[in-house]
Order: structure tokens, then sequence, then C-alpha cells
């Protein structure tokens, strides 16, 4: 009896199923030519050699070799991998921390003019990247920045530093830049989240005489767990895919003394638009590089995953 | 379904058709020849499409049956459009060459024609004028066109009241330095935020008044000289010398910033390019351009740049209209009319005197009598390599001037990255 209907849900479902890949085709149809082919292809040319797009010669693993056994080439990308990390830890730490704590901050009842503040966090992430970093970069230009002449009034002067100049500050100046620009995003995930935490819950804390914190920490973090997983999935492969922010703030050569070089200005460089000024780009190395960030995206964002979809699937049964 | 599929694939056929007709139709018309020719000439000088575009019509006043249009691409994307333009088959029939390697390279790869029998080219330009765009067995891969010179722009009312004048020697450069400084102003303009500047404009312009010009330069290059000699730990050296001189936060800013501190008066110097001499057009102060002195008892020389030449696609399908125009030129007729339009600081590279309209260009063009003239030092052999020169360069210089390395160790890093693939010229 089970089992019959079991059956018959199935093929319900499965007629279900074929009537709406037909709504799906032309949705893969364009990610199939504008994402999939290009990523394929990409991973294609990186064992063509390189010298010019249409490039027909094979050589193998040839650009990986080059890139990891020479000296120049392989600090170059270590140097832009470790970069990255610092990168994506410089936003879990700023970005997504301040997220949860502005969602939480939104969320309380008393709270008067949340919309205004929802509104303002968000505006940022609305804005061009290159509009920001230029912005950023005016206002911390150490001759007519804002900050400059605020720290002069003040008489502060002797803590206008060149941020984006020396190799100690640059990374994690431009970091955070990034982390102001895109805090809008996680806080609008987890306030989502947030509105998905049923009131008994924190009824029963209120009535058990927990402490504001004790119910955040008992209660709201375990609950926002997949949230949490899914914005640092996001994170992640924003963070390995990024090049506008040090492009407009630091140039493609990740300045001062490559010390802001990141996965995706390495790429861009190398494979696109080659160093100033002789500026020959290597497609086929620029292919190894993107092929070998598709990796480490692939590989992070699967581990992630797994680590959060068993607590979701934990949490259906519940 | 199939009703729209066929409609698509009609589609398509007509359009093919519609364009196998129009070509048909453009290739009877110059088989007629009544139609004039046109020309397509690439370039990477994005911000001179006017002045070009005058330049190209007056050639065409003098020759009717040809018409030029001027497409440039954005600057720093210019190398990379050009090459997948070539290979692709779509490239310009004519183009701004760069020189050196990376214009060397396109001639190699067999996309820029051999000119080296375009009339006038070899009567008309010294060979220090077509060497570089020349093989290394002589033949030439394009015309030269432009030059661009380098020096230090100067407030001459910052100058008069502090009582200075142009400094003879290196040693009397800092002394100014330090009396500009004493009276509250920024002596020099520069930054190192941009990075690429502190090497093209600062360390190669005063490089040759450092390794002895040209004659130096040839000597490292032929493997005579060390790359890391006394002469040139004395060019990073002077790179040091100018730190205190530099703008309060000269790390973080940038080549405009520079240029910006100047136009305002808050700087008495800028180490740039002819190129700027436009952007100061109309600011409210008297101001000229100094050259780099050399230190004392070296013969003082003036980085001259050759810096774009016109090369032809092997491709064309004009060759005879795209070599009458290298020739035009090349010619005396053609540099003068060039010269009355080419942009501001640009000048024309021919061997007869040319007039010079703007003031400050002329100026800064009399720098040259009596000094010696040599190219940026690493165009004519240090960029055909990784770790090319240009890099070392730059990034000794700015390592330099932040105190991360001494003169003697960038100058031994330079010695070191370029004995990995440099081979001495025989």
């Amino acid at each position: 009896m089970i089992q019959q209907t079991n059956r018959g849900l199935w093929q319900h479902r499965t007629g279900i199923a074929v009537r709406w890949s037909l709504y799906l085709l032309p949705a893969l149809l364009f990610y199939t030519a504008f994402m999939a082919f290009p990523l394929f292809d990409s991973v294609r040319l990186s064992f063509f050699k390189s010298g010019s797009f249409l490039s027909k010669d094979f050589v193998g693993f040839d650009n990986y070799i080059r890139l990891f056994s020479d000296k120049e080439n392989s600090l170059r990308f270590w140097s832009a991998f470790a970069h990255t990390w610092y990168f994506f830890f410089i936003h879990m730490a700023v970005q997504n921390i301040l997220g949860i704590l502005f969602a939480v901050l939104l969320m309380e009842k008393g709270l008067k003019g949340a919309g205004v503040y929802r509104t303002i966090i968000f505006i940022p992430a609305t804005l061009a990247v290159l509009v920001t970093g230029y912005l950023w970069k005016l206002i911390l230009n150490p001759q007519w920045g804002a900050l400059a002449v605020f720290l002069k009034t003040i008489g502060l002067e002797q803590f206008s530093l060149p941020w984006l100049g020396e190799t100690r500050y640059a990374l994690t100046t431009v970091s955070l830049v990034s982390a102001w620009q895109w805090v809008g995003m996680p806080t609008m995930m987890f306030l989502a989240g947030l509105q998905n935490i049923s009131d008994d819950m924190y009824e029963a804390a209120d009535i058990a005489g927990a402490t504001k914190l004790q119910t955040f920490w008992y209660i709201t973090l375990p609950m926002l767990k997949p949230v949490i997983g899914i914005v640092t999935i996001l994170t992640f492969v924003g963070n390995f895919n990024a090049f506008d922010v040090v492009f407009a703030m630091e140039n493609v050569n990740g300045a001062p003394l490559y010390s802001t070089d990141i996965m995706g200005t390495l790429f861009y460089r190398v494979g696109i638009a080659g160093q100033h000024p002789v500026s020959i780009p290597d497609p086929g190395m620029g292919s190894a590089i993107a092929t070998t960030t598709f990796l480490i995206l692939a590989i992070g964002s699967a581990l992630v995953l797994k680590a959060t979809s068993e607590t979701s699937s934990r949490q259906a049964i519940r | 379904m199939k009703k729209g599929l066929m409609i698509l694939v009609s589609l398509a056929l007509l359009i093919n058709g519609v364009q196998v007709f129009a070509s048909g139709g453009a290739d009877s018309a110059t088989n007629g020849a009544k139609e004039p020719v046109k020309l397509v000439m690439g370039s990477w000088r994005a911000d001179d499409v006017e002045q070009m575009k005058g330049l190209l019509a007056e050639y065409t006043k003098t020759h009717p049956n040809v018409i030029i249009e001027f497409k440039p691409t954005n600057p720093p994307d210019y190398n990379a459009t050009l090459r997948l333009q070539l290979t692709s088959g779509t490239g310009p029939d004519l183009m701004y060459a760069r020189s050196y390697a990376t214009g060397l390279q396109l001639f190699n790869d067999g996309f820029f024609a051999d000119v080296s029998n375009i009339p006038g080219l070899k009567e008309n330009f010294t060979e220090g004028a077509r060497s570089p765009w020349m093989t290394q067995d002589g033949k030439s891969f394009a015309v030269p066109f432009v030059a661009v010179s380098h020096g230090v722009y100067y407030n001459k009312d910052i100058f008069q009241k502090l009582g200075l004048n142009a400094p003879e020697t290196w040693e009397d450069f800092l002394k100014g330095c330090d009396k500009i400084k004493a009276a509250g102003i920024t002596p020099v303009a520069n930054s190192l935020g941009d990075e690429w500047d502190i090497a093209e404009v600062v360390f190669m312009s005063i490089a040759p008044n450092f390794i002895g010009g040209r004659e130096g330069r040839l000597a490292y290059e032929s493997g005579k000289r060390p790359w890391n000699d006394a002469n040139m730990v004395a060019t990073f050296q002077a790179m040091k010398d100018l730190v205190p001189y530099l703008p309060a936060g000269f790390e973080a800013l940038t080549y405009n910033d520079s240029n910006a501190l100047f136009a305002t008066g808050k700087a008495a110097m800028y180490f740039d390019g002819s190129w700027s001499l436009g952007t100061f057009k109309s600011v409210p102060f008297q101001w000229g351009v100094l050259a780099p002195p050399p230190p004392k008892g070296k013969a003082p020389q003036i980085c001259f740049h050759a810096d774009a030449g016109i090369a032809m696609n092997t491709k064309t399908k004009y060759p005879k209209e795209a070599s009458e125009f290298l020739a035009w030129i090349a010619s005396k007729e053609g540099a003068t009319t060039a010269a009355k339009y080419l942009p501001t600081g640009f000048y024309p590279m021919i061997n007869a005197p040319i007039t010079i309209a703007d003031p400050h260009a002329n100026e800064m063009l009399a720098l040259n009598k009596g000094r010696g003239l040599d190219v940026r030092l690493a165009w004519p052999r240090l960029m055909e390599g990784e770790p090319s020169g240009y890099n070392l360069i730059m990034y000794g210089s700015i390592q330099v001037m932040k105190g991360i390395k001494t003169p003697q160790q960038a100058a031994d890093d330079l010695a070191a990255g370029l004995a990995k693939w440099f081979k001495p010229t025989k």
C-alpha cells in the first residue's frame, strides 16, 4: 500500500519534472553558452602555448610547471594566494561578524527607524566598486584626503599615515574598504535567517531566565548555522574572484611592492593585460592561474557546503 | 517549432547573402579606382583623436585618393588588442609601433612589414633615430614618428623668490632642495603610489647623467660593465637623496597627485615627461623645464625617448597606398605638417629644422643642445626577458626610497636578476 502510493507519487513527480525542465531550458542554454563553455575553454587554454589567443600548440602541463617551478612566478602566485586568504580572513572577521551584529540589532523590538538603518547599511553594496574604491582612495589621500584634513584639525597629524602606500597596512586597508562596501549583504541574509527563528524559543529562553548574551550564544547562533555556511561560501568565492577593489585602489600591480596582489589581479595581469610597459599577456599561463583558482574554489566550497548541509539536514529531521 | 527554425535559418542565410553582396559591391568599387581607398590607423594615443584627424585630413588634401581613419585603443590595452587583431587578420593597415622589443616582436612574428626601403627614411633620419625600430641586422620595421623628452618642471616664481637658478650639478640641485624645504615648500612633487612613474620619469630621467649617457648604456649592454658598478649604485643613491624632499605621504600619492601638487604651487619641482607640458597651460605662476643635472664632473645628458613609430601591416590590402603614407611621414613636408598637429610635447624625429609653436615645448627641446641624448635605459635591451630590467629598476628604486634596501643591494639585485637571462650585445 505504502509502496504503491510512493510509486504513484514518483510517477507524478517525474511528470512534473519533465514539464519543469522545459522551463529551465532557456536558462540552461544561456548558462552553458556564457558560463560553462568559457569555464571549460579556459581549462583547455591552460594546456596550450601562450603568446597568442588563437594559438593551437598543445604543451600539456607546461604552463603549470612554469607557474610553480619558476622561482619568480611561484613567488608571485603564492604571495597572491596568501594575500587572498588574508583578504578572506578580514572579510570573515569584519564584514560577517558585523553582519550578524547589525542583523541582531535590527531585529531588536524596541529599535526605532530600523528601516532607515537597514537602508544605510545596504547603500554601499549598491554602488560600483570602482566608485567606492576611488572614493576611499580620495578620503585616504595623505595630502588632501578627508581623513588627513580631519586628523590635522584635531591635532593628531602624526596619525595621518600613507595607508595605501605602506606594505604593512595596504592590504588591510583595502580589505576593510571592501568589507565596508559589502557588509549589507550578510546583514540582509542574517536578517532573513533571524526572521525564520521561531519566537517560541526566545520566549522559552526568557522564561528560563537566560541573559541576552546566553540567548544569542545558545539559540540565535546555532539556528543561524546554515546561513553562516552560505555566507561563508559566498564570501570565499567572492574574495577569490575579487579584482576590482584592488584595481581601483592600488592598480593592477597590487602596489606597493605587490603587497595587495590577490588572485584576481594576478590573473588579470598575467592573462589579460600584461604588465606595464611591455604588456604582452600570456593567456596560457593566465588560464593556468584561473584553473588553479577554480579548483581551490570548488574544493573549498564543497567542504563548507558539506559541513553546513549536515547541520541543515539534521535540522530538517527535527 | 520547426517553422520557427526555418524562419531562423532563412534569416541567417539572408543576412549572409546581403553581406556577400555588400562586400562584392565594395570590391567592384575599388577596382573602378573611383572611390578613395580607406586605410585604418591603429594607435594607443586615445587622447590625440582630434589632432590626428587634423593631420590625416591634411594628407587627404594632397592625396585625394586616400582616406585614413584614426582608430586608437585604450592605451594600456593597445599591445594586447593589436596582437589579437593581427593574429585574427583584422589588424589596421597602418599602426603605431612601440620602440624596441615590443615592436620588434610583432615584426619577428610577421605582422609588421619591412619598411627599410621607404623613400626618405635613410636620408631624413639619423641612425640613432631609426635604431629603436630596427632589427639587429639593420632592417627597419617602422618609420620613426614621435619622441618624448624628460626633465624637471620648476616653478619660476618660487625659484625667483628664493634666489635659485637652474642647478648645474646634482649637488647644487640637492642644495636648492634644502633651501626650498627651509622655506616651507615641498621641493619635489614626485611619489611612489603608482610605481611606474618613479622608474620612467625619475630614475630613467636622471640615469644617463650618472652612467654616462648612451655610451655608458652600451658599455653595460655589451657586458663591458657589470650592472651593479659604481655608476649604477650612484643612480640608486640619487633616488635615495630625493626622499627627504618628497611630499608628506609620498608612499601613497599617485602620479596625478604629484602633477596636481606642482600645478597648485605646493611643490616647487616635478620630474615628468614632455607629454605633460599641456597639463600646466593655465597654472597661475611662471614655470619652465630644467634638465636633470649630472653629478659633479660628468657630462650633462637628457633622456630623449623614441616613443612611437608607424608600421605597416604585412596583410594590408593596399600596400602601395600605405607605403606612400609612410614615405610622406618620412619626408620633410610630412614631418612639418605633423609637427603642426602633434599634441604638445611630442617631437618629430626627423633630422630637419622643424618649428614648434608652443614656447614651453620649445624650451624643453632646447635643453637638448649641448647635452648627450639617450632613450630610457630599460627600453633597448632590458625588457626581452623575465625578470625585466624595467621591473628590477622600478622595484629597486621603491625599495631604496622606502629604506628596505641600500643602493648597493638594489644594484646587486638588478645585476642578479638580469644575469638569469640577459645576453650581452656582441
